[in-house]
């Protein structure tokens, strides 16, 4: 009964305090955030704000359906059914785990704290890894997408498919032969899922991985925001002639300009005065390298990690959409 | 606040997401109309989490006891020895550092939600036209005048063999933007995903009265289609409309056209 009191007075009194400093923030953001803006909310201010919100606002949706997925994995899922269901070798389960890749719909947010805590329940990072990196790039949603964007040129498609397979396979296959387990920080040795099972390991998992991620989700979008207003996409233009720039620039482009999967067809489609391997070279490169997923594998699995992994999976994807655009397109 | 610092978070973060889809229209500002039943799904997951961890937080004794049931494990942080100072890995009771930065989109929504993309974007990127062949479309749609979005226009207008335009009166909504000699534009922002990847449709406005609008002020300009250049060229862009009227309308809940 004294409990029950207790809980309510002190409930009471957070509710109070935190009322009132509340209405006391929002009274002085209310009444200097006016006069402020006048100086500094000019038109690219605005817009980078408007930017920056919107990459975090589209990213919430996937990055929760990434971490309930790996949240579930990790509080629910027994590593045996893993050992199971993959190859034990580490050269064939990373062709099965890439083709999983298209079961998970979703961009790109989604599947870094899946890839995270499948490594967690002891698949070889070489297989998670390839998961990860295919994930956002074969899955349904976004090769429709793809072929909406391109009517009538079913093989953009299927070129897409094919190079985008193929760079996670290869990666998958890099990691397994020269990776070295002390770039990567395994994740979750410190969150409670790797110790615990059940329903309450779930919430603390979910809850832990999703403020995790969604920090390094705004980080993200504010690096992408801010090449979105200081870099003009007319600026390609000068670039359109040659085919030895064009690829490259696009496949920088996609880095910096951080499209999500789901869109970045109609972002390449637009670019029509490049030629189409350049525009696969976006379209390979995007879901699996840009600023905002370099920011949450950084956070998920270190920085070691990202920046290595990162800058060979554009080598191989670059190299990948070169030879399957010169194959089809 | 350390203690239910992850709670508040998660609370901040869904309740910025709900205010802008389940209690008005803001999210339109920001990502397609398609994505509103997802947020509003996440944000309500979000806030019962919040609420859910705020309670098992309650319910856990002192920070001492924790120890056995909380993601405060002191071994934990020996798991991360070798990578000291990685910025963002230092849980405590409140959870991931780095999560902080989540306070700066959710508190800009709540309290100042940032303005829909407008002149500014449009003046910084070439106008894209459709990347598409010539050919016959569809009949146009009845209605005197018919409306049509801008991006439908400008297709119709440069790539239709079959002049679908001709001799309809139409109506285009968007905002102005001014060219370089006296010209101005009826101007939309074309999203597909979210604000990130707007790219900009803009018709040639001619023959209005009344020139000297701001930029950024919305119109819905009606009138008629002039041909201009060889179809499917470079002389063809950007389309010209003839305009009988010129009305100043308030900008539409959603201020993107869809591709």
């Amino acid at each position: 009964m004294a409990d029950g009191l207790r809980v309510v007075v002190r409930a009471s009194v957070y509710a109070v305090l935190g009322g009132v400093a509340l209405i006391a923030i929002a009274t002085v953001v209310s009444v200097l955030g006016p006069l402020l803006a006048l100086d500094l909310y000019t038109p690219p201010v605005a817009a980078w704000w408007t930017v920056f919100t919107a990459v975090a606002v589209q990213g919430v949706p996937f990055l929760l359906l990434g971490t309930v997925v790996s949240a579930a994995i990790g509080a629910f899922v027994p590593e045996r059914v893993f050992r199971r269901l993959l190859p034990r070798n580490p050269a064939l389960a990373v062709p099965v785990a890439g083709l999983a890749g298209a079961v998970l719909p979703g961009c790109e947010c989604a599947s870094v704290p899946v890839a995270g805590s499948l490594m967690r329940r002891g698949v070889a990072p070489a297989a998670a890894l390839a998961f990860l990196l295919s994930a956002p790039a074969i899955n349904p949603v976004v090769l429709v997408a793809t072929s909406i964007a391109f009517p009538g040129q079913p093989k953009m498609v299927l070129a897409r498919l094919l190079a985008s397979l193929g760079t996670a396979v290869l990666m998958g296959w890099l990691w397994a032969r020269f990776g070295k387990e002390k770039w990567l920080r395994l994740p979750g040795r410190g969150t409670p899922s790797a110790h615990a099972t059940g329903a309450r390991a779930f919430l603390t998992g979910l809850q832990h991985d999703f403020l995790h991620a969604g920090g390094f989700l705004v980080l993200g979008a504010a690096a992408a925001a801010t090449f979105n207003i200081a870099v003009p996409r007319s600026v390609l233009d000068l670039f359109t002639g040659s085919p030895w720039l064009a690829v490259p620039l696009l496949a920088v482009l996609a880095v910096v300009l951080c499209v999500c999967s789901e869109a970045d067809a109609f972002v390449a489609a637009s670019l029509s005065a490049f030629p189409p391997t350049a525009r696969l070279a976006f379209m390979v490169v995007g879901p699996m390298v840009d600023l905002k997923l370099l920011a949450l594998q950084a956070g998920t699995f270190g920085r070691s990690f990202a920046v290595r992994f990162a800058s060979a999976t554009w080598v191989v994807a670059v190299a990948a959409s070169v030879l399957v655009g010169w194959w089809l397109l | 606040m350390r203690r239910y610092g992850p709670a508040a978070l998660l609370l901040l973060t869904g309740g910025a997401v709900l205010r802008i889809t389940l209690f008005g229209e803001l999210y339109l500002r920001y990502v397609q109309a398609g994505l509103r039943p997802y947020l509003i799904v996440s944000g309500v997951a979000l806030v019962l989490l919040g609420l859910v961890t705020a309670v098992l937080r309650h319910r856990t004794p002192g920070p001492h006891e924790d120890v056995h049931h909380e993601d405060v494990h002191p071994e934990d942080d020996g798991g991360h020895g070798g990578h000291e100072g990685h910025e963002g890995h230092s849980h405590g009771p409140a959870g991931p550092r780095v999560a902080w930065l989540l306070t700066l989109p959710a508190l800009a929504l709540l309290l100042f939600p940032p303005p829909a993309l407008g002149s500014y974007s449009a003046g910084r990127e070439a106008a894209q036209r459709a990347a598409q062949g010539v050919g016959a479309f569809p009949a146009l749609p009845a209605g005197n005048p018919v409306e049509l979005t801008v991006a439908e226009f400008s297709s119709r207008a440069i790539y239709d063999s079959g002049r679908s335009l001709k001799g309809r009166t139409v109506r285009l909504t968007g905002f102005v933007t001014h060219g370089d000699d006296g010209t101005w534009y009826v101007t939309r922002l074309v999203v597909t995903c979210c604000a990130a990847d707007a790219t900009t449709g803009k018709v040639e406005i001619r023959n209005a009265d009344d020139d000297a609008l701001p930029a950024d002020t919305w119109v819905t300009v009606t009138g008629s289609w002039r041909p201009k250049g060889r179809l499917g060229s470079d002389a063809a862009w950007p389309p010209v409309l003839d305009a009988a009227t010129v009305t100043q309308v308030k900008q539409p809940a959603d201020p993107y056209e869809k591709p």
